[in-house]
């Protein structure tokens, strides 16, 4: 053998090894991608191979702050339709979701980029004080927010939130037929990923720690 | 001398009441308490764990409560995503089980509360049974 083709050799040798090595490294990364992948698509979450950008809505939040498409640039936000007149499921999933902002509140990346609002379907009876009475109970960091019908029907129409209010005249506790979900929008402003009932405060928390990583990963 | 506020006499009362009530009613209620709801609701829901100790079926049909406007038994129902209440006329108990009146699911709904309700106060509301007895139940108030 020449000193040529024994470099060579060495040569293929060394790419060879760095390609396995490489494999390696790469299968470790999937593997791992894989198992957080394999995860995610269960009882507590759905998440979207390819989120859907939400379009342009208008609605006004518990201060009368404009509450729009923006509000939801730059965080990741929990939307949850409901109305205050509710007395089992609404209370019922805005304390489980407070607790689950406390527990990511622990989280290494906290929850300074994250926020819950509470939109009422109800704008009828739900005025912007009224749901600032209510939201603040729940958690002070909560926004409540509503708007006129077809805003309304506008947002919750880009999440496939199905709603229904069966206004009856002389009727003073009309019933109110609601989404159960949490959708969950990313801080790019795309509809990410839904939650689904029986909602659990501790694995809302470690879905979304997931979630998040994930995401940023995808990022850099 | 103060006396004692008229709900915590009827409270009282209540209470002493339960247990020869449940006896003769052959149903036992446990846990018994209902969701404190943020100021100005004038919708509450109250939850119980309720068992027919008898080996025939027992019907809740009505609840009542001086403490509220109305009572009325609902259950929530998911149904393609979509919450809504259904009102229910009557709930039967089977021999020998219990019945569990839980979130996102049977509820009393306690409409317009007379006065506010905080967590650690207590509300007595009436269960009537087909059988014509009617059992007062102590719910406390829980965050």
């Amino acid at each position: 053998m020449n000193k040529t083709s024994l470099k060579f050799s060495i040569m293929i040798t060394t790419v060879a090894l760095a390609a396995m090595l490489a494999g390696m490294w790469l299968a470790d990364i999937y593997r791992e991608r894989d198992s957080q992948v394999m995860l995610l698509p269960d009882q507590v979450i759905t998440l979207f191979p390819d989120p859907k950008p939400l379009t342009a809505f208008a609605l006004t939040d518990q201060k009368n702050r404009v509450f729009d498409l923006a509000s939801l640039q730059g965080k990741w936000s929990f939307l949850f339709f409901g109305f205050t007149h509710c007395p089992d499921i609404c209370p019922t999933t805005l304390t489980v979701l407070a607790r689950a902002r406390a527990s990511i509140a622990k989280n290494t990346a906290g929850a300074e980029d994250i926020q819950f609002v509470f939109i009422s379907v109800d704008p009828n009876r739900d005025t912007a004080s009224r749901l600032r009475q209510y939201v603040d109970y729940f958690d002070p960091a909560f926004l409540g927010v509503t708007g006129d019908n077809a805003q309304i029907g506008n947002l919750a129409g880009q999440l496939g939130a199905a709603y229904q209010v069966a206004i009856t005249p002389g009727m003073e506790n009309y019933p109110v037929y609601h989404s159960a979900a949490v959708f969950l929008v990313d801080p790019r402003a795309r509809y990410h990923a839904v939650f689904t009932p029986p909602y659990d405060a501790k694995a809302i928390s470690k879905r979304f720690k997931v979630v998040r990583e994930i995401e940023a990963g995808h990022e850099t | 001398m103060r006396w004692p506020h008229p709900d915590s006499v009827l409270l009282i009362l209540a209470l002493t009441l339960v247990s020869a009530a449940c006896e003769e009613a052959g149903v036992s209620v446990r846990d018994a308490w209902v969701r404190e709801t943020p100021p100005g609701t004038m919708m509450m829901a109250g939850y119980m764990e309720l068992r027919n100790n008898t080996s025939r079926p027992q019907v809740l049909v009505a609840a009542s409560s001086s403490g509220f406007e109305n009572v009325m038994i609902h259950r929530t129902i998911v149904k393609d995503g979509v919450a809504g209440m259904v009102h229910a006329s009557q709930i039967e108990l089977t021999p020998n089980t219990s019945l569990s009146f839980a979130p996102g699911d049977y509820h009393l709904m306690l409409m317009n509360p007379k006065r506010t309700l905080r967590a650690g106060d207590a509300v007595v509301i009436m269960l009537e049974f087909r059988s014509g007895v009617v059992l007062p139940v102590a719910f406390e108030v829980r965050k």
